[in-house]
Protein backbone atom coordinates (compact mmCIF):
# COMPACT_ATOMS: atom_id res chain seq x y z
CA UNK A 1 0.00 0.00 0.00
CA UNK A 2 1.55 3.65 -1.18
CA UNK A 3 1.98 5.94 1.46
CA UNK A 4 -0.77 8.72 2.40
CA UNK A 5 1.05 11.54 1.72
CA UNK A 6 3.07 10.30 -1.98
CA UNK A 7 -0.70 11.61 -3.92
CA UNK A 8 -0.73 15.12 -1.75
CA UNK A 9 3.14 15.48 -2.27
CA UNK A 10 2.67 15.22 -6.30
CA UNK A 11 0.40 17.43 -6.55
CA UNK A 12 2.20 20.43 -3.94
CA UNK A 13 5.31 19.29 -6.67
CA UNK A 14 3.35 19.81 -9.81
CA UNK A 15 1.93 22.94 -8.25
CA UNK A 16 5.00 24.66 -8.09
CA UNK A 17 6.14 23.05 -11.24
CA UNK A 18 3.33 24.69 -13.34
CA UNK A 19 3.76 27.95 -13.30
CA UNK A 20 7.51 27.92 -14.70
CA UNK A 21 6.74 24.99 -17.00
CA UNK A 22 4.29 27.29 -18.98
CA UNK A 23 6.40 30.00 -19.98
CA UNK A 24 9.12 28.02 -20.34
CA UNK A 25 7.43 26.49 -22.91
CA UNK A 26 5.79 29.50 -24.32
CA UNK A 27 10.11 30.64 -24.19
CA UNK A 28 10.55 27.64 -26.35
CA UNK A 29 8.11 28.21 -28.69
CA UNK A 30 8.98 31.88 -29.04
CA UNK A 31 11.93 30.28 -30.31
CA UNK A 32 11.08 27.57 -31.99
CA UNK A 33 8.69 30.03 -34.61
CA UNK A 34 10.68 30.66 -37.66
CA UNK A 35 12.71 34.17 -37.81
CA UNK A 36 14.16 35.82 -34.67
CA UNK A 37 12.29 36.54 -31.71
CA UNK A 38 12.11 40.57 -32.21
CA UNK A 39 11.71 40.88 -35.81
CA UNK A 40 7.91 39.73 -34.56
CA UNK A 41 7.69 42.31 -32.35
CA UNK A 42 9.49 44.66 -35.08
CA UNK A 43 9.75 43.86 -38.94
CA UNK A 44 13.04 45.01 -39.94
CA UNK A 45 10.99 45.77 -42.88
CA UNK A 46 7.93 48.09 -41.49
CA UNK A 47 10.25 49.58 -38.48
CA UNK A 48 13.71 50.37 -37.34
CA UNK A 49 15.62 49.87 -34.62
CA UNK A 50 14.72 46.07 -34.19
CA UNK A 51 18.03 45.51 -32.40
CA UNK A 52 17.61 47.87 -29.74
CA UNK A 53 14.04 46.54 -29.39
CA UNK A 54 15.42 43.29 -28.62
CA UNK A 55 18.03 44.67 -26.13
CA UNK A 56 15.31 46.39 -24.16
CA UNK A 57 13.27 43.15 -24.00
CA UNK A 58 16.02 40.45 -23.14
CA UNK A 59 15.04 38.91 -26.25
CA UNK A 60 18.48 39.46 -27.30
CA UNK A 61 20.74 36.38 -25.05
CA UNK A 62 19.06 33.70 -25.84
CA UNK A 63 15.82 31.88 -24.31
CA UNK A 64 17.12 30.80 -21.43
CA UNK A 65 18.39 34.52 -20.49
CA UNK A 66 14.90 36.01 -21.11
CA UNK A 67 13.41 33.29 -19.36
CA UNK A 68 15.27 33.67 -16.11
CA UNK A 69 14.97 37.30 -16.70
CA UNK A 70 11.10 37.15 -17.08
CA UNK A 71 10.27 34.74 -14.46
CA UNK A 72 12.90 36.62 -11.68
CA UNK A 73 10.35 39.77 -12.93
CA UNK A 74 7.40 38.26 -12.50
CA UNK A 75 8.15 37.13 -8.89
CA UNK A 76 8.43 40.83 -8.13
CA UNK A 77 5.11 41.50 -10.28
CA UNK A 78 6.66 42.65 -13.37
CA UNK A 79 5.18 41.01 -16.80
CA UNK A 80 7.12 43.09 -19.22
CA UNK A 81 5.51 44.47 -22.23
CA UNK A 82 3.12 44.32 -24.52
CA UNK A 83 4.37 43.28 -27.71
CA UNK A 84 1.60 44.08 -29.84
CA UNK A 85 -1.60 44.44 -28.27
CA UNK A 86 -1.06 47.68 -26.51
CA UNK A 87 2.38 48.08 -27.51
CA UNK A 88 4.80 49.21 -25.24
CA UNK A 89 1.88 48.98 -22.17
CA UNK A 90 2.83 46.74 -18.78
CA UNK A 91 1.42 43.49 -19.28
CA UNK A 92 0.52 43.96 -15.37
CA UNK A 93 -1.58 47.02 -16.08
CA UNK A 94 -3.47 45.06 -18.65
CA UNK A 95 -3.95 41.91 -16.32
CA UNK A 96 -4.60 43.78 -12.90
CA UNK A 97 -7.43 45.17 -15.17
CA UNK A 98 -8.54 41.54 -16.38
CA UNK A 99 -7.84 39.00 -13.39
CA UNK A 100 -10.99 40.36 -11.33
CA UNK A 101 -13.25 39.94 -14.04
CA UNK A 102 -12.42 36.43 -14.52
CA UNK A 103 -12.43 35.45 -11.06
CA UNK A 104 -15.78 36.95 -11.00
CA UNK A 105 -17.51 35.48 -13.53
CA UNK A 106 -15.90 32.10 -12.40
CA UNK A 107 -16.84 32.46 -8.69
CA UNK A 108 -20.23 33.09 -10.03
CA UNK A 109 -20.68 30.33 -12.31
CA UNK A 110 -19.62 28.07 -9.37
CA UNK A 111 -22.77 28.75 -7.58
CA UNK A 112 -25.00 26.87 -9.89
CA UNK A 113 -22.18 23.90 -9.46
CA UNK A 114 -22.07 24.19 -5.93
CA UNK A 115 -25.74 23.38 -5.64
CA UNK A 116 -25.75 21.35 -7.72
CA UNK A 117 -22.71 18.80 -5.89
CA UNK A 118 -25.13 20.09 -2.64
CA UNK A 119 -28.26 18.66 -4.23
CA UNK A 120 -26.96 15.54 -5.37
CA UNK A 121 -25.19 14.39 -2.09
CA UNK A 122 -28.61 15.19 -0.58
CA UNK A 123 -30.51 13.55 -2.68
CA UNK A 124 -32.68 16.74 -3.31
CA UNK A 125 -32.03 16.87 -6.59
CA UNK A 126 -33.44 14.00 -8.11
CA UNK A 127 -32.19 10.59 -10.35
CA UNK A 128 -34.66 11.41 -12.70
CA UNK A 129 -34.01 14.47 -13.26
CA UNK A 130 -30.26 13.74 -14.80
CA UNK A 131 -31.31 13.74 -17.97
CA UNK A 132 -32.54 16.81 -18.36
CA UNK A 133 -29.11 18.33 -17.12
CA UNK A 134 -27.35 16.27 -19.73
CA UNK A 135 -29.28 17.18 -22.05
CA UNK A 136 -29.07 20.96 -21.71
CA UNK A 137 -25.35 20.34 -20.84
CA UNK A 138 -25.24 19.13 -24.27
CA UNK A 139 -25.08 22.46 -25.79
CA UNK A 140 -22.23 24.20 -26.25
CA UNK A 141 -21.04 27.46 -24.58
CA UNK A 142 -20.47 29.29 -27.49
CA UNK A 143 -24.04 28.84 -28.57
CA UNK A 144 -25.74 29.89 -25.20
CA UNK A 145 -22.84 32.41 -24.91
CA UNK A 146 -24.22 34.18 -28.44
CA UNK A 147 -27.63 34.06 -27.34
CA UNK A 148 -26.99 35.23 -23.68
CA UNK A 149 -24.82 37.92 -25.61
CA UNK A 150 -28.12 38.63 -27.95
CA UNK A 151 -30.49 39.20 -24.94
CA UNK A 152 -28.39 42.23 -23.84
CA UNK A 153 -27.86 43.70 -27.28
CA UNK A 154 -31.81 43.42 -27.79
CA UNK A 155 -32.45 45.11 -24.08
CA UNK A 156 -30.04 47.66 -23.79
CA UNK A 157 -30.00 48.27 -27.25
CA UNK A 158 -27.39 51.36 -27.95
CA UNK A 159 -26.15 51.38 -24.35
CA UNK A 160 -25.49 47.83 -24.30
CA UNK A 161 -22.08 48.58 -22.80
CA UNK A 162 -23.08 50.75 -19.83
CA UNK A 163 -22.40 49.65 -16.38
CA UNK A 164 -26.35 47.68 -15.59
CA UNK A 165 -25.74 45.99 -19.46
CA UNK A 166 -22.01 44.73 -17.91
CA UNK A 167 -23.51 43.36 -15.26
CA UNK A 168 -25.99 41.60 -17.26
CA UNK A 169 -23.08 40.45 -19.24
CA UNK A 170 -21.32 38.88 -15.87
CA UNK A 171 -24.44 37.28 -14.91
CA UNK A 172 -25.44 35.75 -18.07
CA UNK A 173 -21.58 34.58 -18.88
CA UNK A 174 -21.85 32.47 -15.49
CA UNK A 175 -25.28 30.79 -15.72
CA UNK A 176 -23.77 29.82 -19.59
CA UNK A 177 -20.60 29.19 -17.66
CA UNK A 178 -22.07 27.20 -15.21
CA UNK A 179 -24.77 25.33 -17.33
CA UNK A 180 -23.43 24.60 -20.84
CA UNK A 181 -20.43 22.10 -21.97
CA UNK A 182 -22.05 19.78 -19.16
CA UNK A 183 -21.00 21.57 -16.56
CA UNK A 184 -23.78 21.53 -14.16
CA UNK A 185 -24.48 17.69 -15.14
CA UNK A 186 -21.36 16.32 -14.89
CA UNK A 187 -21.39 17.77 -11.44
CA UNK A 188 -24.19 16.24 -10.38
CA UNK A 189 -23.69 13.29 -11.68
CA UNK A 190 -20.36 12.81 -10.57
CA UNK A 191 -21.04 13.37 -7.10
CA UNK A 192 -24.38 11.36 -7.01
CA UNK A 193 -21.65 8.19 -8.28
CA UNK A 194 -19.53 8.75 -5.50
CA UNK A 195 -22.02 8.94 -3.08
CA UNK A 196 -23.93 6.21 -4.39
CA UNK A 197 -20.86 3.70 -3.85
CA UNK A 198 -20.00 5.04 -0.69
CA UNK A 199 -23.43 4.74 0.40
CA UNK A 200 -23.34 0.99 0.00
CA UNK A 201 -20.15 0.76 2.28
CA UNK A 202 -20.94 -1.33 5.69
CA UNK A 203 -19.64 1.20 7.69
CA UNK A 204 -22.87 3.73 6.57
CA UNK A 205 -25.24 0.80 6.72
CA UNK A 206 -23.85 0.36 10.96
CA UNK A 207 -23.85 4.77 11.18
CA UNK A 208 -27.53 4.66 10.40
CA UNK A 209 -28.46 1.57 12.16
CA UNK A 210 -26.47 3.94 15.37
CA UNK A 211 -29.30 6.44 14.52
CA UNK A 212 -26.31 8.51 12.93
CA UNK A 213 -26.77 10.52 9.99
CA UNK A 214 -25.02 8.86 6.82
CA UNK A 215 -23.83 12.13 4.97
CA UNK A 216 -21.89 13.53 8.40
CA UNK A 217 -20.09 9.89 8.68
CA UNK A 218 -19.38 9.58 4.51
CA UNK A 219 -18.15 13.20 3.93
CA UNK A 220 -14.50 12.50 5.50
CA UNK A 221 -14.27 9.62 3.26
CA UNK A 222 -15.77 11.39 -0.28
CA UNK A 223 -13.73 14.73 0.44
CA UNK A 224 -10.88 14.03 -1.85
CA UNK A 225 -12.72 12.32 -4.66
CA UNK A 226 -15.16 15.36 -4.72
CA UNK A 227 -11.98 18.02 -4.33
CA UNK A 228 -10.67 16.03 -7.12
CA UNK A 229 -14.16 16.90 -9.10
CA UNK A 230 -14.06 20.00 -7.98
CA UNK A 231 -10.91 20.92 -9.16
CA UNK A 232 -11.48 19.30 -12.44
CA UNK A 233 -14.72 21.50 -12.62
CA UNK A 234 -12.70 24.87 -11.71
CA UNK A 235 -10.49 24.15 -14.51
CA UNK A 236 -13.21 23.25 -17.02
CA UNK A 237 -14.72 27.05 -16.02
CA UNK A 238 -11.38 28.70 -16.39
CA UNK A 239 -11.25 26.94 -20.25
CA UNK A 240 -14.78 27.87 -20.67
CA UNK A 241 -14.08 31.30 -19.99
CA UNK A 242 -11.88 32.39 -22.96
CA UNK A 243 -15.17 31.38 -25.38
CA UNK A 244 -17.62 33.15 -22.72
CA UNK A 245 -15.92 35.80 -22.23
CA UNK A 246 -14.86 37.43 -26.05
CA UNK A 247 -18.59 36.29 -27.13
CA UNK A 248 -20.34 38.40 -24.26
CA UNK A 249 -17.22 41.17 -24.60
CA UNK A 250 -15.90 40.86 -20.68
CA UNK A 251 -12.48 41.82 -20.57
CA UNK A 252 -11.10 39.49 -18.46
CA UNK A 253 -7.53 37.03 -18.80
CA UNK A 254 -9.54 34.72 -21.68
CA UNK A 255 -10.12 37.92 -23.49
CA UNK A 256 -6.60 39.04 -22.88
CA UNK A 257 -4.87 35.73 -23.94
CA UNK A 258 -7.43 35.19 -26.85
CA UNK A 259 -7.02 38.60 -28.28
CA UNK A 260 -2.53 38.12 -27.80
CA UNK A 261 -3.23 34.97 -29.24
CA UNK A 262 -4.99 36.59 -32.23
CA UNK A 263 -1.92 38.99 -32.16
CA UNK A 264 1.00 36.72 -31.78
CA UNK A 265 1.25 39.28 -28.63
CA UNK A 266 3.52 36.73 -26.99
CA UNK A 267 4.36 39.39 -24.09
CA UNK A 268 0.32 39.09 -23.41
CA UNK A 269 0.44 35.40 -23.78
CA UNK A 270 3.23 34.63 -21.55
CA UNK A 271 1.48 36.51 -18.73
CA UNK A 272 -2.01 35.48 -19.36
CA UNK A 273 -1.39 31.69 -19.77
CA UNK A 274 1.00 31.76 -16.55
CA UNK A 275 -1.52 33.11 -14.72
CA UNK A 276 -3.72 30.77 -15.81
CA UNK A 277 -0.93 28.23 -14.72
CA UNK A 278 -0.91 30.21 -10.81
CA UNK A 279 -4.53 29.58 -10.93
CA UNK A 280 -4.45 25.82 -11.37
CA UNK A 281 -1.73 25.63 -9.17
CA UNK A 282 -3.35 26.86 -5.95
CA UNK A 283 -6.10 24.84 -7.37
CA UNK A 284 -3.72 21.69 -7.24
CA UNK A 285 -2.52 22.78 -3.70
CA UNK A 286 -6.25 22.97 -2.11
CA UNK A 287 -6.82 19.83 -3.60
CA UNK A 288 -3.44 18.61 -1.82
CA UNK A 289 -4.30 20.41 1.78
CA UNK A 290 -7.86 18.41 1.68
CA UNK A 291 -6.45 15.00 1.32
CA UNK A 292 -3.72 15.64 4.06
CA UNK A 293 -6.31 17.21 5.83
CA UNK A 294 -8.24 14.12 6.16
CA UNK A 295 -5.51 11.96 6.16
CA UNK A 296 -4.40 13.72 9.47
CA UNK A 297 -8.23 13.14 10.49
CA UNK A 298 -8.53 9.70 9.89
CA UNK A 299 -5.00 9.19 11.65
CA UNK A 300 -6.66 10.80 14.80
CA UNK A 301 -9.45 8.83 15.10
CA UNK A 302 -8.81 6.08 17.79
CA UNK A 303 -7.71 2.62 16.51
CA UNK A 304 -10.47 0.29 16.52
CA UNK A 305 -9.03 -1.91 19.10
CA UNK A 306 -9.03 0.74 21.83
CA UNK A 307 -12.09 2.01 21.10
CA UNK A 308 -13.52 -1.56 21.33
CA UNK A 309 -11.68 -1.85 24.78
CA UNK A 310 -13.25 1.51 25.81
CA UNK A 311 -16.57 0.36 24.68
CA UNK A 312 -16.34 -3.15 27.14
CA UNK A 313 -16.39 -4.81 23.70
CA UNK B 1 -33.77 5.01 -28.14
CA UNK B 2 -33.10 1.39 -28.56
CA UNK B 3 -29.60 0.57 -29.99
CA UNK B 4 -30.61 -0.36 -33.05
CA UNK B 5 -32.74 3.10 -33.64
CA UNK B 6 -29.68 4.94 -32.69
CA UNK B 7 -27.33 2.86 -34.85
CA UNK B 8 -29.70 3.38 -37.87
CA UNK B 9 -29.51 7.46 -36.72
CA UNK B 10 -25.67 7.69 -35.98
CA UNK B 11 -25.07 5.75 -39.77
CA UNK B 12 -27.30 8.61 -41.14
CA UNK B 13 -26.29 11.58 -39.73
CA UNK B 14 -22.29 10.56 -40.11
CA UNK B 15 -23.30 9.72 -43.61
CA UNK B 16 -25.02 13.02 -44.42
CA UNK B 17 -21.90 14.87 -42.66
CA UNK B 18 -19.65 13.05 -44.76
CA UNK B 19 -21.36 13.71 -47.78
CA UNK B 20 -21.77 17.45 -47.12
CA UNK B 21 -17.78 17.50 -46.51
CA UNK B 22 -17.14 15.49 -49.88
CA UNK B 23 -19.42 17.66 -51.96
CA UNK B 24 -18.03 21.39 -50.60
CA UNK B 25 -17.02 23.46 -53.25
CA UNK B 26 -13.20 24.87 -53.09
CA UNK B 27 -14.85 28.47 -53.18
CA UNK B 28 -18.13 30.00 -52.44
CA UNK B 29 -20.40 30.76 -55.63
CA UNK B 30 -20.16 34.45 -56.72
CA UNK B 31 -22.58 36.90 -55.38
CA UNK B 32 -25.96 36.44 -56.96
CA UNK B 33 -27.70 40.03 -55.70
CA UNK B 34 -30.79 38.95 -56.43
CA UNK B 35 -30.96 36.01 -53.63
CA UNK B 36 -29.28 38.60 -51.19
CA UNK B 37 -30.70 37.58 -47.93
CA UNK B 38 -32.85 35.19 -49.15
CA UNK B 39 -34.73 32.87 -46.55
CA UNK B 40 -35.12 28.93 -47.26
CA UNK B 41 -38.61 29.63 -48.74
CA UNK B 42 -38.12 33.01 -50.39
CA UNK B 43 -40.86 32.63 -53.16
CA UNK B 44 -39.44 32.88 -56.88
CA UNK B 45 -36.86 35.37 -59.05
CA UNK B 46 -38.10 37.37 -61.37
CA UNK B 47 -37.76 35.25 -64.31
CA UNK B 48 -40.06 32.67 -62.31
CA UNK B 49 -37.61 30.64 -61.28
CA UNK B 50 -37.77 29.04 -57.51
CA UNK B 51 -35.28 30.54 -55.44
CA UNK B 52 -35.29 27.86 -52.68
CA UNK B 53 -34.09 25.65 -55.80
CA UNK B 54 -31.13 27.67 -55.81
CA UNK B 55 -30.32 28.26 -52.38
CA UNK B 56 -32.12 25.36 -50.43
CA UNK B 57 -31.32 27.15 -47.19
CA UNK B 58 -31.30 30.78 -47.88
CA UNK B 59 -28.69 32.90 -49.08
CA UNK B 60 -26.02 35.27 -47.40
CA UNK B 61 -25.92 39.48 -47.83
CA UNK B 62 -24.30 38.60 -51.67
CA UNK B 63 -27.10 36.25 -52.88
CA UNK B 64 -24.69 33.23 -52.18
CA UNK B 65 -25.84 29.91 -51.19
CA UNK B 66 -25.81 28.93 -47.50
CA UNK B 67 -25.75 25.38 -48.28
CA UNK B 68 -21.86 25.99 -49.12
CA UNK B 69 -21.20 27.75 -45.86
CA UNK B 70 -22.78 23.75 -44.51
CA UNK B 71 -20.67 22.28 -46.80
CA UNK B 72 -17.37 23.81 -46.16
CA UNK B 73 -18.22 24.24 -42.58
CA UNK B 74 -18.35 19.96 -42.65
CA UNK B 75 -15.11 19.91 -44.74
CA UNK B 76 -13.65 22.34 -42.18
CA UNK B 77 -14.43 19.66 -39.22
CA UNK B 78 -15.41 16.76 -40.01
CA UNK B 79 -11.99 14.63 -40.85
CA UNK B 80 -10.07 16.34 -37.77
CA UNK B 81 -13.15 15.39 -35.67
CA UNK B 82 -13.34 11.59 -36.43
CA UNK B 83 -9.63 11.54 -36.56
CA UNK B 84 -9.30 13.20 -32.96
CA UNK B 85 -12.04 10.79 -31.92
CA UNK B 86 -10.14 7.57 -33.20
CA UNK B 87 -6.89 8.69 -32.04
CA UNK B 88 -8.66 9.22 -28.45
CA UNK B 89 -10.06 5.66 -28.74
CA UNK B 90 -7.04 3.97 -30.01
CA UNK B 91 -4.90 5.54 -26.35
CA UNK B 92 -7.96 4.62 -24.38
CA UNK B 93 -8.09 0.74 -25.95
CA UNK B 94 -3.90 0.63 -24.87
CA UNK B 95 -5.21 2.64 -21.05
CA UNK B 96 -7.56 -0.38 -20.61
CA UNK B 97 -4.98 -2.86 -21.92
CA UNK B 98 -2.23 -1.90 -19.98
CA UNK B 99 -4.24 -2.37 -16.89
CA UNK B 100 -5.09 -5.75 -17.63
CA UNK B 101 -0.60 -6.43 -18.51
CA UNK B 102 -1.09 -5.06 -14.59
CA UNK B 103 2.67 -3.30 -15.17
CA UNK B 104 2.93 -0.63 -11.98
CA UNK B 105 5.29 1.20 -13.60
CA UNK B 106 3.02 2.33 -16.97
CA UNK B 107 -0.06 2.47 -14.62
CA UNK B 108 2.10 5.37 -12.80
CA UNK B 109 3.44 6.53 -16.03
CA UNK B 110 -0.07 7.26 -17.65
CA UNK B 111 -1.49 9.08 -14.29
CA UNK B 112 1.43 10.94 -13.53
CA UNK B 113 1.15 12.41 -17.59
CA UNK B 114 -2.30 12.68 -16.65
CA UNK B 115 -1.69 14.81 -13.56
CA UNK B 116 0.28 17.46 -15.19
CA UNK B 117 -1.99 17.40 -18.25
CA UNK B 118 -5.26 17.50 -17.02
CA UNK B 119 -3.56 20.41 -14.75
CA UNK B 120 -3.93 23.36 -17.38
CA UNK B 121 -7.37 24.41 -18.82
CA UNK B 122 -7.43 22.66 -22.30
CA UNK B 123 -8.61 25.89 -24.19
CA UNK B 124 -5.31 27.75 -22.80
CA UNK B 125 -2.93 24.26 -24.02
CA UNK B 126 -4.87 25.01 -27.56
CA UNK B 127 -4.49 29.02 -27.78
CA UNK B 128 -0.59 28.42 -27.27
CA UNK B 129 -0.27 25.76 -29.63
CA UNK B 130 -1.94 27.92 -32.17
CA UNK B 131 0.40 30.07 -32.32
CA UNK B 132 3.01 27.51 -33.37
CA UNK B 133 0.55 27.13 -36.84
CA UNK B 134 1.68 29.73 -39.22
CA UNK B 135 -0.48 31.28 -40.94
CA UNK B 136 0.10 29.78 -44.13
CA UNK B 137 -0.61 26.24 -42.94
CA UNK B 138 -3.65 26.77 -40.96
CA UNK B 139 -5.76 23.74 -40.35
CA UNK B 140 -7.93 22.06 -37.69
CA UNK B 141 -6.15 18.84 -37.57
CA UNK B 142 -3.18 19.66 -35.55
CA UNK B 143 -5.58 21.49 -32.39
CA UNK B 144 -7.91 18.63 -32.63
CA UNK B 145 -4.75 16.06 -32.10
CA UNK B 146 -3.27 18.59 -29.56
CA UNK B 147 -7.11 18.33 -28.09
CA UNK B 148 -6.68 14.63 -28.27
CA UNK B 149 -3.32 14.44 -26.07
CA UNK B 150 -5.44 16.81 -23.23
CA UNK B 151 -8.34 14.31 -23.79
CA UNK B 152 -6.53 11.11 -23.57
CA UNK B 153 -5.59 10.77 -19.87
CA UNK B 154 -9.11 10.86 -18.83
CA UNK B 155 -10.08 8.42 -21.38
CA UNK B 156 -7.52 5.88 -20.51
CA UNK B 157 -8.07 5.97 -17.02
CA UNK B 158 -11.96 5.28 -17.19
CA UNK B 159 -10.80 2.27 -19.63
CA UNK B 160 -8.54 1.54 -16.99
CA UNK B 161 -10.87 1.39 -14.29
CA UNK B 162 -13.23 -0.79 -16.38
CA UNK B 163 -10.44 -3.20 -17.24
CA UNK B 164 -9.67 -3.13 -13.54
CA UNK B 165 -13.37 -3.84 -12.61
CA UNK B 166 -13.07 -7.11 -14.76
CA UNK B 167 -10.27 -7.90 -12.44
CA UNK B 168 -6.91 -7.16 -14.92
CA UNK B 169 -4.07 -9.29 -14.93
CA UNK B 170 -6.28 -12.22 -12.84
CA UNK B 171 -9.18 -12.11 -15.56
CA UNK B 172 -6.68 -12.05 -18.46
CA UNK B 173 -4.96 -15.33 -16.82
CA UNK B 174 -8.24 -16.99 -16.18
CA UNK B 175 -9.29 -16.71 -19.77
CA UNK B 176 -5.83 -18.21 -20.57
CA UNK B 177 -6.32 -21.02 -18.63
CA UNK B 178 -9.38 -21.77 -20.82
CA UNK B 179 -7.14 -21.81 -23.75
CA UNK B 180 -8.04 -18.85 -25.59
CA UNK B 181 -5.64 -16.96 -27.49
CA UNK B 182 -4.04 -13.62 -26.56
CA UNK B 183 -5.21 -12.48 -29.40
CA UNK B 184 -8.98 -13.95 -28.53
CA UNK B 185 -8.56 -12.70 -25.36
CA UNK B 186 -7.60 -9.28 -25.63
CA UNK B 187 -9.16 -8.10 -28.83
CA UNK B 188 -12.31 -9.75 -28.38
CA UNK B 189 -12.96 -10.22 -24.37
CA UNK B 190 -11.37 -7.33 -23.68
CA UNK B 191 -11.58 -4.88 -26.40
CA UNK B 192 -14.72 -5.66 -28.25
CA UNK B 193 -17.04 -7.20 -25.03
CA UNK B 194 -15.93 -4.99 -22.00
CA UNK B 195 -14.18 -1.61 -22.96
CA UNK B 196 -16.23 -1.21 -26.11
CA UNK B 197 -19.13 1.28 -24.30
CA UNK B 198 -16.31 3.21 -22.88
CA UNK B 199 -13.88 3.60 -25.92
CA UNK B 200 -16.55 4.14 -28.16
CA UNK B 201 -18.06 7.22 -26.03
CA UNK B 202 -14.99 9.24 -25.12
CA UNK B 203 -14.27 8.80 -29.02
CA UNK B 204 -17.74 10.39 -29.70
CA UNK B 205 -17.21 12.96 -27.20
CA UNK B 206 -13.77 14.15 -28.24
CA UNK B 207 -15.47 14.22 -31.90
CA UNK B 208 -18.42 16.48 -30.78
CA UNK B 209 -15.75 18.48 -28.55
CA UNK B 210 -13.36 19.13 -31.62
CA UNK B 211 -16.55 20.28 -33.38
CA UNK B 212 -17.40 22.80 -30.54
CA UNK B 213 -13.62 23.65 -30.34
CA UNK B 214 -13.90 24.78 -34.49
CA UNK B 215 -16.77 26.45 -33.99
CA UNK B 216 -15.73 28.17 -30.83
CA UNK B 217 -12.59 29.49 -31.85
CA UNK B 218 -13.68 30.20 -35.55
CA UNK B 219 -16.92 32.51 -34.57
CA UNK B 220 -13.84 34.34 -32.40
CA UNK B 221 -11.96 35.23 -35.52
CA UNK B 222 -14.80 36.22 -37.14
CA UNK B 223 -16.05 38.03 -33.59
CA UNK B 224 -13.20 40.25 -33.97
CA UNK B 225 -12.70 40.30 -38.03
CA UNK B 226 -9.30 38.43 -38.35
CA UNK B 227 -8.41 34.94 -39.97
CA UNK B 228 -9.16 31.78 -38.37
CA UNK B 229 -6.97 29.24 -36.47
CA UNK B 230 -8.44 26.39 -38.02
CA UNK B 231 -8.94 26.96 -41.75
CA UNK B 232 -7.94 29.23 -44.48
CA UNK B 233 -10.10 32.64 -45.42
CA UNK B 234 -11.23 30.82 -48.36
CA UNK B 235 -13.18 28.59 -46.41
CA UNK B 236 -16.76 28.98 -44.50
CA UNK B 237 -16.73 27.77 -41.08
CA UNK B 238 -20.51 26.77 -39.52
CA UNK B 239 -19.48 29.72 -36.93
CA UNK B 240 -19.70 32.08 -40.30
CA UNK B 241 -23.32 30.97 -40.24
CA UNK B 242 -23.92 31.56 -36.18
CA UNK B 243 -22.40 34.74 -36.63
CA UNK B 244 -24.52 35.63 -39.74
CA UNK B 245 -27.39 34.43 -37.45
CA UNK B 246 -26.47 36.52 -34.68
CA UNK B 247 -26.53 40.16 -36.79
CA UNK B 248 -29.98 38.94 -37.21
CA UNK B 249 -30.81 39.55 -33.37
CA UNK B 250 -28.02 41.96 -32.41
CA UNK B 251 -28.14 44.14 -36.05
CA UNK B 252 -32.05 43.19 -37.23
CA UNK B 253 -30.41 41.95 -40.14
CA UNK B 254 -32.78 39.58 -42.03
CA UNK B 255 -30.36 36.52 -41.82
CA UNK B 256 -32.41 34.35 -38.90
CA UNK B 257 -32.18 31.46 -41.03
CA UNK B 258 -28.65 31.29 -40.62
CA UNK B 259 -28.96 30.77 -36.91
CA UNK B 260 -30.96 28.15 -37.82
CA UNK B 261 -29.07 26.05 -40.52
CA UNK B 262 -26.02 26.80 -38.20
CA UNK B 263 -28.06 25.76 -34.88
CA UNK B 264 -29.50 22.38 -36.92
CA UNK B 265 -25.96 21.52 -37.85
CA UNK B 266 -24.62 21.44 -34.09
CA UNK B 267 -27.68 19.72 -33.37
CA UNK B 268 -26.88 17.06 -36.29
CA UNK B 269 -23.31 16.72 -35.27
CA UNK B 270 -24.72 16.55 -31.35
CA UNK B 271 -27.66 13.81 -32.47
CA UNK B 272 -24.44 11.77 -34.14
CA UNK B 273 -22.34 11.93 -31.24
CA UNK B 274 -25.11 10.55 -28.50
CA UNK B 275 -26.34 8.45 -31.09
CA UNK B 276 -23.27 6.80 -31.08
CA UNK B 277 -22.90 6.34 -27.65
CA UNK B 278 -26.13 4.74 -27.20
CA UNK B 279 -25.73 2.14 -30.06
CA UNK B 280 -22.61 0.77 -28.36
CA UNK B 281 -23.92 1.07 -24.77
CA UNK B 282 -23.52 -2.46 -22.58
CA UNK B 283 -26.37 -4.78 -22.55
Amino acid sequence: MKAWWIRPGVRVLAALLLPLLVPAIITALIWALPGDPAEIICPPSTCGGTSELAARWHLDQGPWSFFTRWVSEALTGEFGMSWRLEQGLPVAALLVESIPVTVKLVLLALVPIVLGVVGAATGIIPQRADGVFATVGLVPALVFALLGSAAVVVKFGASAFSEDANLWRLGIGAVVLGMSDGAFASAVSGVRSVFSAERNQRYVGIAILRGERPLANMLPNVAPALAGQMRARILHLLSGAVVVEVVLGLTGVGDLLWSGTLLQDFGVVLAAATTFACLSAVLLLLQAAVEVGVALHVRRAPPVADAMLAGGG
Amino acid sequence: MSRQLAAIAAAITMLGLVMLALTAPAHLSDAQRELAFAGPFAGSKPDGSPLAGVAPFGADQLGRSLLQYAQQGAAVVIGPAIAAGFFVAVLSVVGGLMRCVGDQRVDAAIQGFGEIVGALPRMVVILVAALLIPSNSRGLLPLALVWAVLAAPGAMDEAAAVAERLGGARFVEALRAHGFSWSRVFLYHIVALNLRPVVVRQGAEVLLQVTFLELGLSYLAVQKDQSSFTHSDSLKSWADLLYMGYTSIGLGMPTSHALVLGLALVGLVTLMAKATTTMVRAR
